[in-house]
């Protein structure tokens, strides 16, 4: 895979604190993501992590340094780069057709083609029957589908993920992570995926970058390396356990610098 | 769906965007705002008569300061609509959580003070007339009954949508059924009833300018009604100021009592 | 029978009404009778009155509330959308917001005299702060995610606004057109009662200054009576509106 999915090149962000001081939340970080890879970034709340997935969204502004991806230079959002929420963030007055609806009519397509192509996606995602519900009358697990179903619909290049099933219990949550890696697979795009879970960080990614808390920085990144197939054996063998335990210490390490850091 | 639980008595009264960063610009667009005024009138753009200038409206009102006559009719006016929207808290509080707690009194009030709630109790003014006639006794009395309604219906909302989990963790603690109320459901349902004296107050104001312009005598809005039957315009605008302080002044103290006792509630945060 | 359980009260209250004005315990100058109150104003439907009051004060009441709404929704929006018209509108917002209207009255009647403009007038005014500030705040307070989420779709800023802040606002405008609806009613009625020569406020003064009290009642009643009925419609309008939302 020589060619690039996204490319961050000594990117800083620091926010205004409230009291005036300014609190570094990402400082010089480089990483080169290949195309169609599955990334995930880890690391204790307030590493950074999501403010990275953020910069790559084009949600925040870019302070310093440049964020690259095949259609250029990151300067806003756009739908090159979809993102998924861990809140859903669906349109809850919308039903779960009219919000996949809402960006494929943005792209200009006609109201049947958009709804045509909508339902693919919710047969995908497994929604289909509940194309009228309002995301109110659906379970968590649900609704994220239905998010995810909105996001791949627009058939984004780079597909952005903020700890999409931290709000999940843990049965839906493996079930989740399953069917993701399997669309992954059938249709590849660039995902980043941001977690603090270690299990999800690897069961999921190509690679996983590690990340330090204050300032934010990517500290280690290592290759997962257990093979496309991802099911209850890549669980069980001997180089998932490893690599859960390995990650894990790396982990624990900027955990526990992280919280003291706190107040 | 009754009106009581309806929830359209709302937590979390935020009264309006606050002065942010911008607080020297919003005090310079208020004083171009007063500038632009004296200035209309000035340059004869406003007829003087609709649009007193500024600048006479202001000496009017430190002539009526001077004189202290503005002092009794703000301090009447301030008497009847504090002393009514007591009365009413006092009555209405207590009422709310009675409904709240027990069977009998929810089920014959529920209905009783959801058809009146929407109500609008400035109608009632004539009987008021009629019964207790124009003074003192008569006009508080109906700033009661224009406050006692959202102050039920927030008090009986909020005590009765109290979270279980507390109320068992007290339990569970060891406090007595009988402090209950007192320790743990007042404390908890106090935004909701908060709020409600929040709605109450500048209803209360309201009714106690519109009352006072009906039953006539002393008080702001009989002399502001006495200067709008005389054409003083100046004395209207400076009837309006005066009002509009004293407006200002109680609605936030009633803001900062808020903000005194919910200093534990998350939204003394922001 | 659990409606009639439930509105039994109401029974009671106007039971307790007859029962003490039948036995003279209560003069019936000061309290008529019900039957009293209803031949009433049976009359003044009759003649045409009641209906012409009616409808002088409700359009009056419609015509202020509707441009109160309209204006007061656009303002709110771009108050929450653009920071220079925060700052040019937010200093009149705070200064008007806890001032008492019927304090207007008077300049009212300067204004635009005794006809239906100042009214109208007086009930737009204040309307029109409860709508904003609510729009204001439920604009303000639309979660980022849901905005982010629209500018990846590919929606523009003014898309943004119409598709997504809008009817993400829309349960807190829709309470601040309930709290407006509940002032245009007293507004209304305490207008016509110092400055008018028609409408149900009117109506009301004229008849207790003539002494027909049971007329005065009956009419007083009717004014309570749609007041209460036009907050249950909208009620009912607005959670229609929502049938989106979780019924908690």
């Amino acid at each position: 895979m020589s060619e690039f999915g996204i490319k961050v090149e000594g990117v800083s962000h620091s926010y205004a604190g409230r009291s005036g001081a300014s609190t570094v939340a990402l400082k010089e970080t480089n990483l080169e993501i290949a195309r169609n890879e599955f990334h995930a970034l880890l690391g204790p709340s307030g590493c950074g992590k999501s403010t990275l997935l953020y910069l790559i969204g084009g949600f925040i502004p870019v302070q310093k340094g440049a964020i690259r991806t095949p259609a250029g230079v990151v300067s806003a959002p756009g739908p090159d780069r979809g993102i998924v929420f861990q809140n859903f963030a669906l349109f809850p007055w919308k039903t779960v057709l009219e919000n996949v609806v809402y960006g494929l009519r943005k792209q200009g397509r006609s109201k049947p083609e958009a709804e045509e192509r909508a339902r693919h996606y919710i047969k995908m995602v497994q929604l289909a029957g509940f194309e009228n519900h309002f995301p109110s009358q659906l379970s968590g697990g649900m609704q994220q589908r239905a998010a995810i179903a909105r996001t791949l619909a627009v058939d984004p290049d780079i597909l952005l993920m903020d700890e999409p099933f931290g709000a999940l219990d843990a049965q839906t949550r493996r079930v989740m992570q399953e069917e993701l890696r399997s669309i992954w697979r059938n249709s590849p795009k660039t995902v980043v995926f941001v977690t603090h879970d270690v299990h999800e960080a690897v069961f999921l990614a190509d690679r996983i970058s590690i990340m330090s808390a204050r300032p934010g920085r990517i500290e280690h990144l290592v290759e997962t390396e257990l093979g496309m197939e991802r099911d209850d054996g890549v669980i069980a063998s001997k180089r998932y356990v490893e690599l859960c335990e390995r990650i894990w210490a790396l982990v624990r390490e900027q955990a526990i610098s992280a919280s003291r850091g706190e107040h | 769906m009754s009106a009581l639980e309806a929830g359209h008595v709302r937590p979390a009264a935020r009264s309006g965007p606050r002065f942010g960063t911008g607080l020297l610009v919003q005090t310079g667009v208020l004083l171009a705002l007063f500038a632009l005024w004296e200035a209309s009138t000035r340059l004869g753009l406003a007829h003087p008569f609709l649009l007193p200038p500024l600048s006479d409206v202001l000496v009017r009102l430190y002539q009526d300061a001077i004189g202290g006559a503005v002092f009794v009719d703000l301090g009447l006016t301030l008497y009847r609509a504090l002393t009514g929207f007591l009365i009413a808290a006092a009555l209405g509080i207590p009422l709310g959580i009675l409904m709240a707690r027990t069977k009998f009194f929810g089920w014959f009030f529920e209905p009783l003070i959801s058809i009146g709630f929407p109500m609008p109790k400035v109608a009632f003014v004539p009987i008021f007339i009629l019964w207790f006639d124009i003074y003192d006794t008569s006009k508080i009395i109906m700033v009661v009954f224009s406050c006692f309604f959202p102050i039920v219906m927030a008090t009986h909302a909020g005590t009765k949508n109290v979270d279980k989990w507390p109320l068992w963790s007290a339990r569970a603690l060891g406090t007595k059924e009988s402090r209950l109320l007192w320790e743990v459901i007042l404390p908890l349902a106090s935004p909701q009833i908060l709020t409600g004296l929040q709605i109450a107050l500048p209803v209360g104001m309201i009714t106690t300018v519109v009352t006072e312009m009906l039953m006539g005598g002393r008080g702001v809005g009989g002399a502001m009604i006495q200067a709008g039957r005389f054409a003083d315009s100046v004395g209207v605008f400076a009837g309006i100021i005066e009002i509009a302080l004293l407006g200002m002044l109680v609605i936030r103290g009633l803001e900062l009592i808020r903000a005194r006792l919910l200093i534990w509630h998350p939204e003394a945060r922001h | 029978m659990q409606l009639v359980i439930r509105y039994l009260p109401v029974a009671i209250f106007f039971l307790v009404w007859e029962i003490v004005t039948v036995t003279g315990l209560v003069s019936r100058q000061l309290l008529p009778g019900l039957e009293v109150i209803f031949s009433a104003f049976v009359g003044l439907v009759a003649s045409g009155e009641f209906l012409f009051s009616a409808y002088k004060s409700l359009t009056r009441a419609a015509a202020g509330l509707g441009a109160a709404i309209v204006l007061g929704i656009l303002i709110g929006l771009f108050m929450a959308t653009n920071r220079i018209f925060l700052w040019l509108i937010n200093p009149i917002v705070r200064i008007f917001y806890p001032m008492p209207k019927s304090a207007l009255i008077p300049l009212v009647m300067i204004w635009f005299g005794l006809g239906d403009s100042s009214k109208v007038f007086l009930i737009f005014l204040g309307c029109l702060l409860p709508v904003i500030i609510s729009t204001y705040n439920g604009a303000r307070g639309v979660g980022q995610v849901l905005l982010w989420s629209a500018s990846s779709l590919g929606a523009s800023r003014f898309e943004i606004l119409r598709e997504v802040i809008l009817p993400a606002a829309l349960p807190d405008i829709l309470a601040g057109c309930r709290t407006a609806l509940a002032f245009s009613f007293i507004l209304m009625v305490s207008s016509e009662f110092v400055i008018a020569k028609d409408g149900l406020g009117f109506l009301i003064g004229t008849l207790g200054d003539g002494g027909n009290y049971p007329a005065m009642f009956a009419v007083i009643l009717a004014v309570a009576g749609i007041g209460f009925a036009a907050d249950r419609l909208y009620a009912a309008f607005a959670a229609s509106r929502l049938h989106w939302k979780e019924q908690s």
